[in-house]
C-alpha cells in the first residue's frame, strides 16, 4: 500500500519535471528577464543601463516603429479581406462533389504552404524583378508594360500580400473545408425545401455553421501576419526596402536587438507586439462571441 | 528511502533516467575537439584562396598553427557580432568589410570585441606606411581597430566600344556636366521604342553604396570628423537633388543595373548602360562574371561635381582585426602583419582581385603597371594608384548603416516629390531635398543621443 502511495506522490512530478524545467528554463525566464531588459538599454547582454520607462516613451515617439506597426498592419489586412475570402471561395469550389478531380485539385492548392517562407521568398524575388523580372516581361509582351517598373520599391506591401496569398490560401483552404464538410446536410435541405436560393442557404445555412473555424482562421491569420519577418526580410535582400516600405515589427525588432546590440529596445518593441496582439485577439473573440450572440 | 526512491519509478522509467545520465556523461568526456593553434575567418573566397598557400607555409615554419575559414559575410557577421556581445568564442583574427565591423563599435570602448591595435601600429611604424584614409573606418573614438587590407579608390568604367563607334572623345570631360553633354547622343533612340536605346550611368535611388560614394566625392559626408550627425548638409542635399534629376524626368540619364545581379549584369553586357563606378575590386568582379565585356570596358577619373573637384572616391573596404578574447594576442599581431604587410601577398592580390594595397612604398612597384585585356590595355593599378592619395575619408560610425539608409529613403521620397510635381530640375529640387535630409539627420540624431555609451565615452575624451 505503501509503494503505492510513494509511487503517485513521485511519479507525476518527474515526469512533470522535464517540462516544468524546460518551461522555466526557455519560457519563464526569458519572459521575466525581457520585461527586465525592456527597462534597459543594452548593448548585447552584458552591458546595460537602466533607463526606466525610457525605451517605451522612445518607442511611442519613433517613425520607423510606426512606419513598421502601419506596414504590419496594412499586411493583417490584405491577408485577411484577401485571402481567405479567396480560401473559402476555393473551399466551396472543392467541396462540390460534381468537380472533377476535386482532390487533385486540393492537393495542388495546398502544396505552396508545404514550402518554406524562404524558398517562396527566393521564388517571388525573380518574378517581381524589373527590366528582367518574369512578371514585368510577361506583361510586356502582353500590353506593352514598362520593362522597368519597380514593383519591390514602389509596391513593396502589395507583392508581399501576393506572396503571402499564394502560399497560405491553400493552407486556410483547408479549414474551411474541414468546417464545410460538418456542415449539418439536413439544415441545408431543409433550408432548400422551403425555397431558399443558393445565397440565402450560404448566408444563412452555411456561414454560421463555419463561423467559429473561420473565427479561428481569422485569428491565426491576424497573429500570423503579425509576426511577419522571413517574407520580406530575404525578398527584400536583408533590408527593409525603399523607404523601410517592407519594414515590419518583427523585422525592427531583429533589426534593433540583433544587428544594434539593444536587446532593451527590442524587447520593449516585442512587448508592444504583444500587448497589441492580446488587444487584437480580446477584440476579435469579443466581435464573434457578439455575431454568435 | 531506498525503498522509496526506487518505487517512484516503474522499471522502464529507471531505464529512460538511467540512460538519459549515461548519455550525458558520455557527451561530456568526449574530448574537445577545438583545434589548437589560432583561428581566422574570411568572407571573401577570392582572398581565402590567397591566404590558403600563405598559411600554409606559415604554419609550416611557426608556431601557433593558423587554422583559416571561410564564412559567408552574413555568416560572418552574425557569429561575430553574438560572439563579441555575449562573449561566446570566435575567431581570434577576423577580416571584416565596412558595415560588418561597425557593427562592432556601438557599445562602449572597453566592449569593442576588436582588440585596440592604436599603439602597435603606431609603435611600428605602420601609420606612416599605411595611406591614411584607409584607416578611417576602422577607427573609432580615436582608437584603431584594425588593419587596412585596401584602399578602394574609384573610377569609371565606361563601355568604350560604343563610345569610340559614336566618335565621343572622353578626353575632356571634366565634370558631370561634360560627361552627360559629350555622352548624350548615346541616348538616341534609334529603334524608336519610345524609350532612349541606352542609358549613361548606372545610379539608382536603391543603390545606398553608390549614393554615399557620389555624396563623399563632393566632399560631403554622414558624420563628420567627431562622429556627430552631419547629414542635412548642403553639399548632400545637392549631390541627392542631382541624382533625382539624373533618376527622373525628362533628363533622365541613369538606369539601375546592380551589381551581383543577374539582372544588372544582362543591363551592362546588352550595353543599355553606358558607365558605372568602379572601385579596384569592381574590376576582378566583372572579369570574373562578365568576360564577355573584354576589350570593351575602359576607365577613367570619375567626373567631378565642379571645375578642379575631385575625380575619386572610395566604395568598400576590409579590416583584419584581433578579437579581445584571443588566446595569443602576440602571434595574432604578427601573423596580422605578415598577412597584410606582405609585398608577395600585395601583389597576388592585385593580380587576382584588382584590388591595390594601401601600402604606399609598394605602389612604385612595376606589376600596377602591366597593360589589362579587359580594360583595352590600360594598367588600371596605375590609374588607381594615382588617385589614392585623393580618396575621401570616411567616419566608422556604428549608425553608417542605418545613416545611410536614412539617405537613400530621403532620396527616393525626393524622387517621389519631382514626379508628382512635376518638377525635374537642381534648383526646383533642392528645398525638398534640405527637408529630407533634415528629417533623417534628426532620426539619426535621435538615436545616436539615445547611445547612452557613446556619450559617455564622447564625454570621457572631452
Amino acid at each position: 500500500m505503501n509503494t503505492v502511495v510513494g509511487r503517485s506522490r513521485w511519479t507525476p512530478l518527474i515526469f512533470l519535471a522535464p517540462f516544468i524545467v524546460t518551461f522555466l528554463v526557455f519560457t519563464a525566464y526569458p519572459l521575466v528577464q525581457s520585461v527586465n531588459l525592456s527597462m534597459h538599454q543594452t548593448y548585447g547582454p552584458k552591458t546595460s543601463t537602466f533607463v526606466g520607462g525610457g525605451n517605451f516613451t522612445q518607442l511611442f515617439g519613433d517613425p520607423l516603429f510606426w512606419k513598421a506597426l502601419g506596414n504590419t498592419f496594412l499586411f493583417a489586412l490584405g491577408s485577411v479581406l484577401l485571402q481567405l475570402p479567396l480560401s473559402l471561395g476555393l473551399a466551396l469550389l472543392l467541396d462540390r462533389p460534381a468537380v472533377k478531380g476535386r482532390l487533385l485539385f486540393r492537393l495542388i492548392y495546398f502544396s505552396p504552404s508545404l514550402a518554406g517562407i524562404v524558398f517562396v521568398a527566393l521564388l517571388f524575388g525573380p518574378i517581381f524583378e524589373k527590366n528582367t523580372g518574369l512578371l514585368n516581361v510577361w506583361l510586356n509582351s502582353l500590353i506593352g508594360f514598362d520593362l522597368e517598373f519597380p514593383w519591390m520599391e514602389r509596391h513593396v506591401m502589395t507583392g508581399l500580400i501576393v506572396a503571402g496569398m499564394w502560399m497560405y490560401v491553400g493552407f486556410n483552404m483547408v479549414y474551411f473545408l474541414a468546417a464545410l464538410q460538418n456542415v449539418d446536410r439536413s439544415i441545408e435541405e431543409a433550408a432548400l425545401v422551403d425555397g431558399a436560393g443558393p445565397w440565402q442557404r450560404f448566408r444563412h445555412v452555411t456561414i454560421p455553421a463555419i463561423r467559429p473555424v473561420a473565427g479561428f482562421v481569422v485569428l491565426l491569420s491576424v497573429i500570423g501576419s503579425f509576426q511577419l519577418f522571413e517574407l520580406p526580410f530575404v525578398l527584400l535582400n536583408n533590408t527593409a526596402g525603399p523607404d523601410n516600405r517592407g519594414l515590419t515589427i518583427v523585422m525592427y525588432l531583429y533589426q534593433t536587438g540583433f544587428e544594434i546590440g539593444d536587446l532593451g529596445y527590442a524587447s520593449a518593441i516585442g512587448w508592444s507586439l504583444a500587448i497589441l496582439l492580446m488587444i487584437l485577439a480580446i477584440a476579435l473573440r469579443l466581435l464573434l462571441r457578439r455575431y454568435e450572440d | 528511502m531506498l525503498t522509496t526512491i526506487r518505487s517512484a519509478l516503474s522499471p522502464g522509467g529507471w531505464a529512460i533516467v538511467i540512460l538519459a545520465a549515461l548519455s550525458t556523461l558520455l557527451v561530456l568526456s568526449r574530448p574537445d575537439t577545438r583545434r589548437s593553434g589560432l583561428d581566422m575567418w574570411v568572407f571573401a573566397r577570392p582572398h581565402h584562396e590567397m591566404y590558403v598557400p600563405n598559411v600554409e607555409s606559415w604554419n609550416a615554419s611557426r608556431d601557433p598553427d593558423l587554422n583559416l575559414y571561410l564564412l559567408s559575410l552574413p555568416a560572418l557577421e552574425r557569429r561575430m557580432s553574438s560572439g563579441f556581445l555575449s562573449d561566446t568564442p570566435v575567431a581570434d583574427l577576423i577580416e571584416a568589410d565596412v558595415r560588418v565591423a561597425s557593427r562592432a563599435f556601438t557599445g562602449p570602448l572597453e566592449d569593442v570585441g576588436f582588440l585596440d591595435l592604436t599603439d602597435r601600429i603606431r609603435e611600428s611604424g605602420i601609420l606612416e606606411e599605411i595611406n591614411g584614409p584607409s584607416f578611417t573606418p576602422w577607427t573609432s573614438r580615436g582608437r584603431i581597430f584594425g588593419l587596412p587590407h585596401d584602399v578602394h579608390p574609384v573610377m569609371l568604367a565606361y563601355r568604350a566600344d560604343l563610345v569610340e563607334e559614336a566618335g565621343i572623345d572622353v578626353s575632356g570631360i571634366e565634370t558631370w556636366d561634360d560627361f552627360i553633354g559629350a555622352m548624350k547622343p548615346l541616348m538616341a533612340d534609334a529603334d524608336g521604342d519610345g524609350r532612349p536605346d541606352r542609358y549613361l550611368l548606372n545610379v539608382w535611388e536603391t543603390q545606398i553604396d553608390t549614393i554615399e560614394a557620389f555624396v563623399l566625392q563632393a566632399g560631403g559626408s554622414y558624420f563628420d570628423e567627431h562622429e556627430r550627425v552631419a547629414i542635412d548638409s548642403e553639399v548632400n542635399a545637392r549631390v541627392i537633388s542631382t541624382i533625382a534629376t539624373w533618376v527622373a524626368g525628362p533628363n533622365r540619364i541613369a538606369v539601375d543595373a546592380q551589381e551581383f545581379t543577374a539582372s544588372g549584369n544582362r543591363l551592362k553586357l546588352e550595353g543599355f548602360v553606358v558607365a558605372s563606378i568602379m572601385p579596384d575590386w569592381l574590376g576582378g568582379v566583372w572579369k570574373h562574371d562578365m568576360g564577355d565585356l573584354s576589350g570593351k570596358v575602359k576607365l577613367m577619373p570619375i567626373p567631378a561635381w565642379e571645375e578642379g573637384g575631385c575625380r575619386t572616391t572610395v566604395w568598400g573596404g576590409t579590416m583584419l582585426g584581433i578579437a579581445r578574447s584571443t588566446r595569443d594576442p602576440e602571434a595574432a599581431w604578427e601573423l596580422a602583419k605578415h598577412l597584410y604587410l606582405s609585398e608577395d601577398l600585395a601583389r597576388q592580390l592585385y593580380e587576382s582581385n584588382g584590388i591595390i594595397s594601401p601600402i604606399r612604398r609598394l605602389w612604385a612597384r612595376e606589376f600596377y603597371d602591366v597593360p589589362d585585356e579587359f580594360f583595352q590595355g590600360q594598367a588600371p593599378g596605375r590609374m588607381y594608384i594615382d588617385l589614392a592619395p585623393s580618396v575621401p575619408h570616411r567616419t566608422s560610425s556604428p549608425f553608417n548603416q542605418i545613416a545611410k539608409e536614412r539617405v537613400r529613403d530621403a532620396l527616393t521620397r525626393l524622387r517621389q516629390y519631382a514626379e508628382q510635381e512635376e518638377m525635374f530640375t537642381l534648383e526646383e529640387l533642392l528645398p525638398e531635398a534640405r527637408r529630407q535630409l533634415a528629417s533623417a539627420h534628426e532620426d539619426i540624431q535621435l538615436r545616436v543621443d539615445r547611445n547612452v555609451f557613446l556619450k559617455e565615452d564622447s564625454e570621457g575624451q572631452r
